[in-house]
């Protein structure tokens, strides 16, 4: 970024943020300025990944000169602006429009495990207090329970119409594959022709779950272990399925691991995942994943028995091969789920043992 | 009346293939729009089938053109559905019984003002307009003209507008037309500028900006080709100003849209037309034909090697589309929220490029301008004010219609005087400004001037220049209920306190809200404070000055319709 201020800051212009003199850099939002500023402008509609929207305007912010208060997430900084980010008129109205958003809700509070973003609009209701009931009436959105895919609840009840989800698909994923229809009160979250999410362009990504902030879109798979006892822990690690290493936190309670979000801050992926890194996870604790060697028996069927006797009964196979075909009859190939040391360790193998460089990895793709 | 059976517009043999249709505005400038409504009118619907190939074709992605096309009113996506008609059930026809209408026409839906406030109700079927109280009186007709003027009033806009043959290009030659813009051409666009710098001449579309300046600031924007777009979508309720203008003198339209394509280096230009005027759709094609054919558009219009040409484009039924930035959106073919401003128009507009986009009356001014010069312009108003203004008078009066009057005149002469008065014997209630925009004037708040000016020390405002009367009579929690629920069903549902508040201010006018008066004023004041300033566009801004209004002019009732619906 320029400094054509030349004061060496890193910063092109000022403004006056609550009363106080801010650097800027140029392009920035009055937002951008104020979170690095922490003044924790509350929103909806906003995920940092994201074009700014406007759509929820609890960003507002007063600005000298504005008879109206701007939503700060899609108003530019200019040089010299005065803006002011608490107020008691900002106040009531970010209390309004949240009474206004819980009015059009059936539930305010949802399980965490719905998704990354999902306790958001709960928070702001308890911040500006706005469990009031107050302006009651028609609730918006229909539910899609005939959805029967297997990752992905569809509650739009609980819909607030802030069209992450939408934005998330087209602008991170890229696959378009839901959008808005209808218009005002009536908007609805949809696929083409109203569709399944199976028969549209969706490749289950789970991003637009990940992103909303009320948990109308929410993880299944996680949900399903609602009932898992114990308080969840997120360990942060690197998906194991291919080279492109997103950063994921595993959610897990007690031993049981219950589901995936990804790392909103994990460099290779920025809150991104595809099907397998968000979804395909049961493998790890399920009951056909061996846990012990097994061999064949002369009965055609696998039995257990210990590492030594499974060993031997491997390398006596392998020999048996490159005596016959020669060392470039054997392959070797890693599996993703494996760890890299593991993958490191196989293809030290195959070339140190066997003098071939037939390696290979299932991720390669 | 031929309302049922309808498979489309063609007989067999003719119809075109979908190739055919595609082929034809493929290469179109902003050839959405116009697609749709062929597959439309071919198939008396859009098929999925329709939709998939339009969406291959111009790489739409197909979920938001699905979701697109169900933005607009008028696409319907059940077999048969365009040649359903629409009644309109409008704040001035539910006065003329619409709602019997209505139901005396099976299949029939209701739409919102289309715009024909000084007729019988309007019914639109398919691409004709008819007039009627009852189904038998049902008939095509053109639009009214303006009423006779004032003696002692200059006009501007309406001047030739009742010549006959005026429609036509030897017509409006005849009447002066092109005259100006000939003589402009042979200048500086810079002197043209300045001449509608001076003239004073501001936005007539209802935010009133200044267009010597917005023209100015698209001359100097960088970026290339510049684009002129006349905003003729008039979807306000009880304006129908536009209409008169467009059908009655269409090439004024034009002449003031090469001019601002000569003033600001612009080489296009979209007319984007209301889809509830299909006449006018016929008239401007016709003129800009005649207009092409003379050369005043196309390669050399605006002289040797300067190209300038124009294109209509229809809208399909939402009066966001009006809303300057969901217009150029819907011109796209993308989603028609409203975008975020800054930045505006005049450097980010049609395709990103620098934009000019002007009212209709706004342009219509400009030959007038043009032939009398900035001083005559700024005199026609009254004292500081500069100019004239259509106003769009309907409702309980004696005679309806059109009246072009100074800046600043006085309301009350506007409706005893010109207009005739309350008929029946009957007393005014209540007025609405800018249509519905600008909620209700009642009681001492009448003995205002139409200027801006005076109507903002009302809180109100001018706008487009509608004005709805209601007698004593008129009940008008009814009135404003109804006028709420047009914003409701014309909320485009980008923005939070618009989408929600006008849903909750229609039901709290519908008789669904907290039973004691004390909570229902705080809920209803606490939503339109809200929308008022910090909804994302005018929609959501203006919507709840009909309930501040009401509240202020009508407590009594107000309190009446609270204990009455507990
Ligand atoms: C909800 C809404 C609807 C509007 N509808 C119209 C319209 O139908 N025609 C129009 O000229 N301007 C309309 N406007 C105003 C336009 O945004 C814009 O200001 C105008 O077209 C500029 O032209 P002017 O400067 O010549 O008035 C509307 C604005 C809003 C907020
Ligand atoms: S899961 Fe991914 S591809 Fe599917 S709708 Fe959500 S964001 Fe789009
Ligand atoms: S489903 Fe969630 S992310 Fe999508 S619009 Fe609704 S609330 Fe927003
Ligand atoms: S104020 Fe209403 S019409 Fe305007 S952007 Fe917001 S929701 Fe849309
Ligand atoms: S034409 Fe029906 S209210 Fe305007």
């Amino acid at each position: 970024m320029s400094d054509n201020s030349g004061n060496g800051t890193g910063f092109d212009f000022e403004i006056t943020l609550d009363g106080e003199k801010v650097g800027v850099r140029r392009g920035e939002s009055l937002y951008e300025v104020s979170e690095r500023h922490r003044k924790e402008i509350p929103t909806l509609c906003y995920d940092p990944r994201l074009e700014a929207f406007g759509g929820c305007r609890l960003c507002i912010v007063e600005l000298d000169g504005a008879r109206n208060p701007v939503a700060s997430c899609t108003t530019r900084a200019e040089s010299g602006m005065r803006i002011t980010t608490r107020s008691a008129r900002l106040d009531m109205h970010r209390r309004v429009l949240m009474e206004m958003v819980a009015s059009e809700n059936r539930d305010t509070d949802v399980d965490p495990l719905s998704g990354y973003a999902s306790q958001e609009m709960a928070v702001l209701l308890d911040r500006y207090e706005a469990r009031t009931g107050r302006f009651a009436g028609a609730r918006s959105g229909r539910s899609r329970p005939d959805d029967d895919n297997p990752f992905i609840l569809r509650d739009y009840e609980n819909c607030i119409s802030c069209y992450r989800c939408v934005r998330v698909c087209a602008e991170q994923e890229g696959d378009y594959a839901i959008s808005v229809m209808n218009r005002g009160f009536e908007t609805q979250i949809t696929t083409e022709f109203e569709g399944l999410l199976g028969d549209s362009a969706c490749t289950f990504c789970g991003q637009c779950i990940q992103t909303c902030p009320t948990g109308a879109l929410a993880d299944i798979k996680a949900l399903a272990n609602a009932d898992v006892p114990g308080e969840t822990e997120k360990t942060r690690t690197v998906c194991p399925y291919c080279g492109v290493g997103c950063a994921v936190d595993l959610m897990s309670r007690g031993d049981k691991l219950i589901g995936v979000q990804p790392a909103m801050d994990g460099p290779a992926n920025e809150g991104a995942l595809c099907v397998k890194g968000q979804f395909a996870f049961d493998f790890v604790q399920h009951p056909d994943r061996l846990a012990y060697p097994m061999v064949r028996g002369e009965d055609g069927e696998l039995h257990e028995t210990d590492w030594d006797t499974a060993l031997d009964r491997a390398a006596a196979g392998f020999t048996a091969a490159v005596e016959d075909h020669g060392r470039h009859s054997v392959y070797g190939v890693a599996s993703g789920r494996a760890p890299h040391e593991a993958a490191y360790m196989m293809q030290r193998f195959i070339r140190g043992a066997f003098g071939t460089n037939q390696i290979d990895n299932c991720s390669r793709a | 009346m031929p309302l049922f059976g309808y498979a489309g517009n063609y007989d067999g043999m003719n119809t075109p293939s979908d190739a055919e249709l595609l082929a034809k505005w493929r290469e179109e400038p902003a050839p959405l729009l116009p697609l749709l409504h062929e597959f439309h009118e071919r198939d008396g619907h859009l098929s999925e089938n329709a939709l998939r190939a339009i969406s291959d074709d111009l790489r739409i992605p197909i979920a938001d053109l699905f979701g697109t096309v169900t933005f607009y009113h008028h696409f319907s996506r059940d077999p048969g559905g365009y040649a359903h008609a629409r009644v309109c059930t409008g704040p001035i026809c539910a006065l003329q019984g619409a709602d019997e209408l209505l139901a005396a026409m099976p299949n029939a839906h209701a739409m919102p003002c289309p715009g024909r406030c000084d007729e019988p109700i309007p019914v639109l079927d398919r691409d004709r307009v008819l007039c009627g109280t009852t189904v038998a009186e049902l008939a095509a007709r053109p639009s009214p003209l303006p009423p006779a003027p004032h003696p002692d009033i200059e006009e501007c806009v309406f001047a030739h507008i009742r010549t006959p043959g005026r429609a036509t290009l030897a017509g409006y030659r005849a009447t002066g037309g092109y005259s100006g813009l000939e003589d402009a051409l042979c200048g500086r666009p810079g002197a043209l500028l300045d001449a509608i710098d001076a003239s004073g001449l501001a936005g007539r579309g209802g935010a009133g900006f200044p267009t010597g300046r917005k023209w100015r600031a698209v001359a100097e924007a960088a970026g290339e080709p510049r684009t002129i777009v006349c905003n003729a979508d008039e979807g306000e309720p009880g304006c129908f100003k536009d209409r008169a203008l467009m059908d009655y003198d269409p090439h004024a339209v034009i002449e003031g849209m090469i001019a601002a394509g000569f003033a600001t280096g612009a080489t296009r230009g979209f007319i984007y037309l209301r889809y509830e005027y299909p006449d006018t759709m016929r008239i401007l094609e016709t003129a800009l034909e005649e207009a092409r054919g003379d050369g005043l558009l196309g390669a050399d219009a605006l002289g040797p090697g300067r190209p300038f040409d124009l294109w209509v484009r229809r809208g399909a039924g939402a009066y966001i589309c009006g809303e300057e930035t969901s217009l150029l959106n819907s011109l796209e073919g993308q989603h028609p929220f409203p975008r975020n401003r800054p930045p505006f128009p005049v450097t980010h507009g049609y395709e990103d490029l620098p934009t000019v986009v002007n009212n209709v009356e706004t342009l219509a001014s400009v030959p007038h301008i043009l032939v009398h010069g900035a001083e005559w312009y700024r005199g026609l108003g009254i004292g500081d004010h500069a100019g004239t203004k259509v106003i769009s008078l309907s409702g309980d009066v004696a005679r309806p219609g059109n009246y072009e009057v100074p800046m600043g005149f006085p309301l009350m002469t506007l409706i005893d005087d010109w207009a005739g008065g309350v008929p029946r014997g009957r007393k005014i209630q209540a007025v609405t400004m800018a249509g519905l925009s600008g909620g209700f004037l009642a009681g001492e708040a009448l003995d205002v001037t139409l200027d801006e000016p005076d109507i903002r020390s009302k809180g109100s405002f001018l706008g487009a220049g509608g004005i709805m009367v209601f007698d004593d009579s008129r009940d008008m929690i009814e009135v404003a209920h109804s006028a709420m629920e047009f914003f409701a069903e014309e909320s485009c549902g980008k923005c939070f306190p618009c989408r929600i508040g006008t849903q909750r201010l229609t039901e709290r006018l519908h008789g669904d809200g907290p039973p004691d008066i004390g909570a229902w004023i705080d809920e209803v004041h606490d939503l339109g404070d809200t929308m008022m300033q910090t909804s994302a566009c005018g929609l959501g801004q203006a919507a709840p000055l009909i309930t501040e209004s009401l509240i202020r002019y009508f407590p009594d009732r107000v309190s009446r319709h609270v204990a009455e619906s507990a």
